[in-house]
């Protein structure tokens, strides 16, 4: 037998790992920030709007401040500890969802309340609840995150291809088996992309609880403080400094992972 | 070898009878095909060999046995390729091997035997996506050879592909066939198709379905469209059919 179609190409297409996916427009984008901000501080005295310069040089002296670097850490564990919960919940409520039509309804029901609530206003009650400290932010993370993950999983659970199913059976595949070769790999798209969906509102979550008052350390302190006693250089620098974290988070750290998980989607051509 | 058998089975989905009473019998080793229209119950028919589907009444044999459940020795073969897309294609066809615990050091032998029976030797790391529709339906029938199964159940296998395609995925087909002793049911649209491959052809009525003829090929390989033998059997079939 001959091979007489063509073969779409599987060198030469697969596309490079671009952590920033298109550079150009990206960098046009941070500068047109950094530009209005400029404009802003030729405007306004520079006590109220240092100029980029000075907020970037505060941002990187930042670094070497042993308080900002305690308050960094602080945040990072936090993140550490309420995100993989988060994302771990999310997972198994996910399945279960998938799984059962009741317990799709139930989680649909309690994510739909949960999501009406801003995840900051849990804040007060943890506080009043354990007390100041790591862990009711941490909850305040796991609460804003988990759902993004759940919904995900279980939109894909319930989702997975039927004859892909029945496939699998046809070849005598058991329960286990269903699971672990088609259910599994089927899902994984989504639970990478609910794990991004949710690392997005962890971020935004943990700095909000910090800044309402959940702790005495922590990004979201630092820039709360540096607003109570007018520090406008600390205030950029702190705002700088969220946003880069978070992009490096998100677009070098998951995507990297998001690459080699699902690297039969960027193989050979356009994205799947 | 294993015999397929349908005695006077009915079947209905909810109040939908989608085949009454019916009944048909194919051999060993022989070539069969299921002609009919759309939505007379061919795929409801083959998904019982499968054991994808029970019986309202009446039963399903295979080799004299009922079927209850799926066999890895009936192996069907679906009208969407139905490859995963998240493995490469030697582990697509790797699958059915995985599942049933085969010995982990033949895996990759018997992987490339049928690879290259189907015409996809060095398309082993490829993904489906990077494969045509031919190739994707080539490697979706390598992943049911390696079972080396006893009966191979067709379901309108290659519907997708253009008609050139078609036309030689046919003669691959016939090739793989021929002398395996495999007992093939091949579900088809195309009267042509069903008398170019088979031995033994049932037409099958509209809903609910029935066979309303069974008709015995023994035109010798390689066929000629156009021979009289094979013209006077569709136009048989089409009769059959009520189409003019
Ligand atoms: N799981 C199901 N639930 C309800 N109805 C079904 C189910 N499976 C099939 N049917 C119905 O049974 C009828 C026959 O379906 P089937 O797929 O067997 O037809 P077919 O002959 O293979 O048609 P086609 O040639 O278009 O593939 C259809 O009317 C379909 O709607
Ligand atoms: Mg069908």
């Amino acid at each position: 037998m001959k091979i007489d179609e063509n073969v779409k190409s599987k060198e030469g297409l697969s596309a490079p790992f671009q952590p920033f996916g298109k550079t150009i427009p990206y960098i046009a984008a941070v500068g047109s920030l950094l530009f209005i901000w400029q404009i802003v501080a030729w405007i306004l005295p520079e006590f109220l709007m240092p100029d980029v310069s000075q907020g970037l040089k505060r941002f990187i002296d930042n670094f070497s401040d042993p308080d900002f670097l305690n308050g960094l850490q602080s945040s990072l564990y936090r993140l550490a500890w309420g995100y993989p919960i988060a994302c771990l919940l999310g997972a198994v409520l996910g399945l279960l969802g998938g799984v059962s039509k009741t317990f799709s309804v139930y989680l649909k029901s309690v994510v739909s309340i949960l999501q009406s609530i801003p995840p900051i206003t849990w804040v007060p009650f943890f506080v009043v609840l354990i007390g100041f400290g790591n862990l009711p932010i941490i909850f305040v993370i796991t609460i804003a995150s988990f759902f993004p993950m759940a919904l995900s999983v279980l939109n894909a659970t319930e989702g997975v291809n039927r004859t892909h199913l029945e496939l699998a059976r046809v070849m005598g595949a058991n329960t286990r088996q269903l699971i672990t070769k088609v259910y599994g790999p089927e899902t994984l798209p989504a639970f990478v992309t609910g794990a991004q969906v949710a690392f997005g509102n962890a971020w935004r979550s943990l700095i909000a609880a910090e800044m309402v008052g959940g702790a005495s350390a922590g990004l979201g302190w630092s820039i709360s403080y540096a607003g109570e006693i007018a520090d406008m250089e600390g205030v950029l620098a702190s705002i700088v400094t969220i946003g880069t974290i978070a992009i490096i988070l998100d677009h070098v750290v998951l995507n990297g992972i998001k690459r080699k998980l699902l690297k039969w989607r960027y193989t050979g051509g356009d994205e799947k | 070898m294993q015999t397929l058998q349908l005695k006077n089975v009915n079947k209905t989905f909810g109040n939908l009878k989608v085949l009454e009473d019916i009944s048909l019998n194919v051999k060993k080793g022989e070539f069969a095909a299921i002609v009919g229209p759309s939505g007379c119950g061919k795929s409801t028919a083959l998904r019982m060999f499968a054991g994808l589907e029970t019986p309202s009444e009446g039963e399903v044999l295979a080799n004299g046995k009922l079927v209850t459940e799926p066999d890895s020795n009936r192996v069907m073969i679906f009208q969407e390729h139905a490859l995963y897309p998240w493995r490469t294609i030697e582990d697509n066809v790797r699958l059915g091997l995985e599942l049933t615990n085969s010995p982990k050091n033949e895996r990759r032998e018997r992987v490339n035997r049928v690879l290259e029976k189907v015409g996809l030797d060095g398309f082993q790391t490829y993904y489906p996506h990077q494969l045509s529709g031919g190739m994707k339906q080539r490697a979706s029938i390598a992943r049911a050879l390696v079972m080396d199964p006893e009966v191979l159940l067709l379901d309108e296998p290659y519907g997708a592909l253009d008609a050139i395609t078609r036309l030689t995925m046919q003669n691959e087909l016939i090739k793989l066939w021929h002398g395996s002793n495999q007992t093939m049911l091949l579900i088809t649209h195309d009267i042509d198709e069903a008398l170019y491959l088979a031995d033994r052809v049932f037409v099958m009525s509209s809903r609910p379905g029935k066979v309303v003829s069974e008709v015995q090929n023994e035109i010798p390989r390689p066929r000629d469209r156009n021979s009289v033998d094979f013209v006077k059997l569709r136009q048989e079939i089409m009769k059959s059919l009520d189409i003019n």
